[in-house]
């Protein structure tokens, strides 16, 4: 399989054409002055290439916000099992993106396997557009090692000056690529400017928190239980934004609703945060994390060491959404600055 | 046979219960599964017996309260329906002044002709089943209460902020906007609506439980509000939620 093609940039458009004409197309289109979000797209011209980690990750197109499990009917007791899906193809997805992608696969797939979210994937198509700089300064793709592409997609893009150097991923990728035959075959003056590229993202891309790549998951067994985290968090409203803009957060809650007539019904799940009140409360009224500052720590353990013991990954990707949408200004490498300063490692 | 409904108003401007006649189809829907005996805006008939007691407005004087006692001692259910009655809404901004200071801004010389007295939401004086907030009520939270009512089981306000429902709805933060608003700590369940369309969010649904105050009062500071309009801003529906905050703190 040929893995390197070159498109010729005026071709962009007729190769997102082409893509229309196979499936839904959803990609980055500009909301507000800092502001992006994935949308389906009908006009190209919306699109924008060049933009700000989207306000949502692409994970919404894998779990839905809100989506129907379940319909019932409660006089007959029939159940039937939804799957809610579509053929779609996602352009432009950042390369930290792809990292979240692969967090939540390798939860989902673990038995009990989320069937709802694994045919959904079946479905997509990814093809990702390769960061060549820093997005913001909130980004911590630099320790967090996500700013080269590796994998997770069935086509990378990856821009040069006057032509996209694409990577093929998948049997899928070469597929589209062939079928469209817009592509040419990527040559040794390609592979040449992409070693250029990738050099210089080394020295773009360097480590914003000062600790190293392993250390992150020690700094958090450190710091646990500590009072490391004294006045990190005084300031967290507990509005829970920064879990449903991060690309690896999944909790969800599960609640019935049923027509007026109280005969049919549906089972519906929707994302929930660990930063709402009512996310650790149980029967009795007790409630585990009650303190808001709790809930922070524990969002910061299910990122940097929880998963790690678990499937050997961090869950943070380095998109710095979290900090980048906190009404409140807290920061991820502030907060992992402020813990490594204090926590002798 | 159909559980009887009768809606009644106390201080209040009737918006509410303006959304019910507002719901256009669905009423029909709403009306399979219900009767409506007492509905003062939209018929002319007041019935008295009647199951479901469904309450706009605040309580803000005796003969309110003496009102509300009875309609709960003849009511097997009791619904505070929108912002007046679950929290006190903005009718409760004047528990914030002296009472005869705010009755002569008010009444100016007439004033010793009214009986006042500070305001409460309706289950500070009796006991309340189903809450459904907002100024004015989202309409379809309206229609989930009344599911429950109708399964005969609880109806549970999210836990939650208004930004968790406007961050599933994918809007621009208004904060990113250059503006400021209440979502943060105000409780979630009108699924964002005025954020959807454009407007900030004023906090009508009032405070989350256990809302960081201080930290909310910071980021509208560092956002260049002053101390004294976000004072007003955060008094505008939670006045009495802040009452029960205070008093709950003190045991």
């Amino acid at each position: 399989m040929q893995r390197y093609y070159v498109l010729n940039k005026n071709k962009l458009i007729n190769f997102l054409s082409f893509i229309q004409s196979r499936s839904k197309l959803a990609a980055p289109v500009k909301k507000g002055e800092k502001s992006y979000a994935f949308e389906y797209i009908t006009d190209l011209e919306k699109i924008a290439l060049h933009y700000l980690p989207t306000i949502l990750p692409v994970k919404k197109y894998f779990l839905p916000q809100r989506e129907t499990l379940i319909e019932f009917n409660k006089k007959t007791r029939k159940t039937t099992h939804v799957i809610e899906f579509e053929e779609l193809t996602l352009f432009g997805v950042h390369t930290c993106d792809l990292v979240g992608m692969q967090c939540l696969n390798a939860v989902m797939v673990e038995d009990p396997k989320d069937i709802n979210y694994l045919e959904r994937k079946n479905k997509l198509t990814v093809i990702a557009f390769e960061c060549n700089s820093y997005c913001d300064e909130h980004a911590t793709c630099g320790i967090m090692r996500t700013f080269i592409p590796s994998s997770g997609y069935d086509i990378l893009f990856t821009e040069f000056d006057t032509y996209f150097l694409i990577h093929i991923g998948t049997t899928k990728g070469s597929e589209i690529v062939n079928e469209s035959r817009l592509f040419d075959v990527a040559q040794k003056e390609h592979f040449d400017e992409l070693n250029k590229l990738r050099k210089r993202k080394e020295e773009i891309f360097k480590p914003e928190i000062n600790a190293s790549y392993d250390e992150l998951k020690k700094l958090m067994e450190r710091a646990c239980c500590t009072g490391a985290w004294e006045g990190i968090f005084d300031k967290c409203l507990s509005c829970g934004t920064c879990t449903n803009v991060c690309p690896t957060c999944y909790c969800f809650d599960i609640n019935d609703d049923i027509d007026l007539n109280l005969l049919n019904g549906c089972r519906m799940r929707t994302w929930d945060s660990c930063q709402n009140e009512g996310f650790a409360k149980v029967a009795g009224g007790e409630n585990f994390r009650e303190e808001r500052k709790n809930r922070q720590v524990h969002r910061y353990m299910r990122k940097f060491k929880y998963p790690v013991d678990k499937y050997n990954m961090y869950f943070c990707t380095g998109c710095g959404r979290c900090s980048r949408a906190c009404v409140a200004k807290i920061s991820l490498k502030e907060t992992m600055n402020l813990l490594s300063e204090r926590i002798k490692l | 046979m159909k559980p009887k409904v009768a809606f009644f108003d106390f201080a209040c401007c009737e918006g509410c219960q303006l959304q019910v006649a507002n719901f256009g189809e669905e009423l029909l829907d709403i009306l399979e599964v219900v009767d409506v005996v007492n509905f003062r805006e939209v018929m002319s008939e007041n019935g008295e017996d009647y199951d479901i007691a469904i309450i706009e407005g605040s309580i803000t004087n005796q003969h309110a309260v003496e009102r509300i006692k009875k309609i709960r001692e003849k009511a097997k259910i009791v619904i505070a329906y929108g912002a007046c009655a679950c929290t006190g809404g903005i009718n409760a901004m004047k528990n914030n002044f002296e009472m005869p200071e705010i009755m002569h801004y008010v009444y100016k010389d007439d004033a010793k002709y009214f009986d006042t007295i500070p305001t409460k939401a309706v289950d500070q004086v009796v006991k309340v089943d189903y809450y459904v907030h907002g100024c004015p009520v989202y309409p379809k939270e309206f229609v989930d209460v009344l599911k429950c009512v109708l399964q005969g089981v609880e109806y549970k306000v999210p836990e939650k902020s208004v930004c968790t429902e406007c961050k599933l709805n994918e809007n621009e933060c208004m904060f990113d906007k250059g503006l400021t608003c209440m979502g943060p700590i105000t409780k979630a369940g009108c699924n964002s609506w005025c954020i959807n369309n454009g407007n900030i969010c004023f906090g009508c649904r009032g405070f989350v439980e256990n809302p960081a105050k201080n930290a909310a009062i910071e980021v509208l500071k560092d956002h260049g509000l002053n101390p004294e309009l976000i004072i007003k801003k955060i008094n505008m529906y939670n006045t009495v939620l802040d009452e029960k905050l205070k008093k709950k703190g003190e045991e």
